[in-house]
């Protein structure tokens, strides 16, 4: 385990980025302007075998709880929520070419999209940071889940 | 639960303005716009239209030609899985609301209850089972689907089979029974399930209406009240069958991942089995397994059910094989199956990537003979 993953559960749980809660996205910063998503290992196992990956192009302009992609997974069609504005500037193109990289490496070879940032200073206050907030939200996530019956154990 | 949903009706719909009406309600859901209680729409389509998922390849899943022949609207579905025939015989379930903070496993799940409380009026004991499906026993009688718009509107389908010309669905959709002539209508009748067989009296989608409507009012304690569009509702789905529904971009599209099947055959003590597999990259969409049986193993209808929007990899293949496989299935191990259906992946996936397009015939029923091979496509 490095030191940026902390074991939630049966889960090994990047700490050194951050999290947009409520779709289960991590964003990671990778220069001043630029940050890299993907999807947390919660959010790939509640959303099913993922069949379909479809991103907006690249030039695409995105402004924070848009759209910018869709899924097709197990159980629905949705779309892929952009958890901060920004320009679509580079596509994962192992993970469209197959979804599979998303569940087997969802914090390495399975990002989806890098993103030009505009507003990331003031859009970070909406994002999970840190492992003093992280983990205790993903161990609140897993235990809802499991009671809700969405996850097998 | 104090609110009344309004409660849709129409009969004869064509597939581009069906769809594109389910569609239009999605916009007075979207988050911004007042609450308001869902609404639940029951609708037939005219007989017939062919509406593949979101994301499929609409010459791999239908015949046009037998379309065109025989009059079949075809279009593309806003949720996702499989090829559907829509007609007089299956009910159309279109519930749409704001979208729950629940997953979409659960709700689709909760959302089909109506339904299920509606077959019970029936004496039909369905139950949500394979990934996305309601079933009686093992058969499949609602396909189900959720599509969430990037607005946090939500739209619950479902197709209700009352009857289904299980014939002429094998001549318009390709699937891998379709020419296997009286044994591909045996495979699917062995699948599938209808009101009308459940119950011994012929149903049709209307007559189905009042029961379902029934179902929802019964599953989440509600009152449901017939209502009318609203002019906008009217004007934004004329506007999306026109911009969206029956343009040619919306209908032919094609993704990077989309469906391509394989097959392959395997020996077994109690005959030949084929397995056919449609896949996506991947993902294992459908798996048919067809023999020579007199009953449809219970066993191998739980494997096919499992193998469902399961990845293409051996040892997940291994696991579900030993959950669903128990003892010695027809007398053999289950390795012989498992090797099958990765060797049918395997075909599939080569097909998907040396020709995205699929010619007619060529893909369920390959014609090159492997050298030696016991498991050889015919």
């Amino acid at each position: 385990m490095s030191a940026s993953t902390v074991r939630v559960g049966r889960y090994e749980l990047a700490v050194d980025r951050l999290y947009d809660p409520e779709h289960h996205l991590w964003v990671l910063p990778v220069s001043d302007t630029r940050v890299r998503l993907g999807f947390d290992p919660l959010g790939v196992e509640v959303n099913g075998t993922l069949a379909q990956l479809v991103l907006a192009p690249v030039g695409t302009v995105v402004r924070r709880g848009e759209p910018f992609g869709s899924l097709e997974a197990a159980k629905f069609v949705g779309p892929l929520v952009a958890p901060v504005s920004g320009r679509v500037v580079a596509h994962n193109p192992l993970a469209v070419g197959d979804p599979a990289q998303v569940e087997q490496d969802p914090f390495g070879a399975g990002w989806l999209v890098e993103l030009e940032v505009t507003a990331f200073p003031a859009e970070r206050a909406y994002l999970l940071e840190g492992a003093e907030r992280i983990v205790p939200w993903f161990r609140g996530r897993v235990e809802a889940y499991r009671r809700q019956g969405v996850l097998a154990e | 639960m104090s609110e009344t949903w309004r409660l849709l009706a129409d009969d004869g719909v064509g597939a581009a303005d069906g769809l594109a009406l389910d569609e239009a309600l999605m916009a007075g859901y979207a988050r911004g716009s007042p609450a308001r209680p869902p609404t639940l729409r029951l609708y037939t389509y005219r007989s017939h239209c062919a509406l593949i998922g979101r994301y499929q390849h609409l010459e791999a899943e239908v015949d046009l030609e037998a379309c065109r022949q025989t009059g079949t609207e075809v279009n593309r579905r806003p949720t996702g899985g499989g090829a559907i025939l829509m007609g007089e015989g299956q009910l159309g379930v279109a519930l749409v609301m704001r979208a729950p903070a629940e997953h979409p496993q659960e709700l689709l799940q909760r959302l089909s209850q109506g339904i299920v409380a509606g077959l019970r009026r029936l004496g039909i004991h369905a139950a949500f089972g394979g990934k996305n499906d309601l079933q009686v026993g093992t058969r499949k009688i609602a396909g189900l689907g959720i599509y969430l718009d990037g607005r946090g509107a939500l739209l619950f389908h479902a197709s209700l089979l009352a009857d289904l010309d299980i014939p002429f669905m094998l001549r318009v959709l390709r699937i891998p029974a379709a020419k296997l002539g009286d044994k591909g209508v045996e495979a699917v009748a062995q699948r599938v399930t209808t009101v009308t067989e459940q119950t011994s009296a012929r149903w049709t989608g209307p007559a189905l209406r009042t029961v379902v409507a029934e179902g929802y009012g019964e599953a989440f304690g509600i009152p449901l009240e017939p209502g009318e569009l609203e002019p906008s509702e009217r004007e934004r789905a004329a506007r999306l069958e026109r911009e969206k529904y029956q343009t040619a971009d919306w209908v032919n599209q094609l993704r990077p991942q989309h469906d391509a099947t394989g097959s392959a055959l395997v020996k077994t003590p109690a005959g030949l089995l084929r397995v056919y597999l449609s896949v996506t990259g991947s993902t294992i969409k459908n798996v048919l397994i067809v023999g020579d049986f007199n009953d449809y193993p219970e066993e191998l209808a739980r494997f096919e059910a499992r193998l469902r929007w399961a990845r293409l990899d051996e040892n997940e293949l291994r696991r579900i094989a030993s959950r669903t496989l128990s003892g010695t299935p027809l007398g053999m191990s289950a390795e012989p199956l498992v090797r099958a259906v990765l060797e049918a992946g395997e075909r599939a996936r080569t097909r998907q990537q040396a020709a995205p397009v699929r010619h007619v015939g060529s893909c369920y029923f390959p014609e090159v003979n492997h050298a030696g091979g016991s498991r050889g496509a015919p």
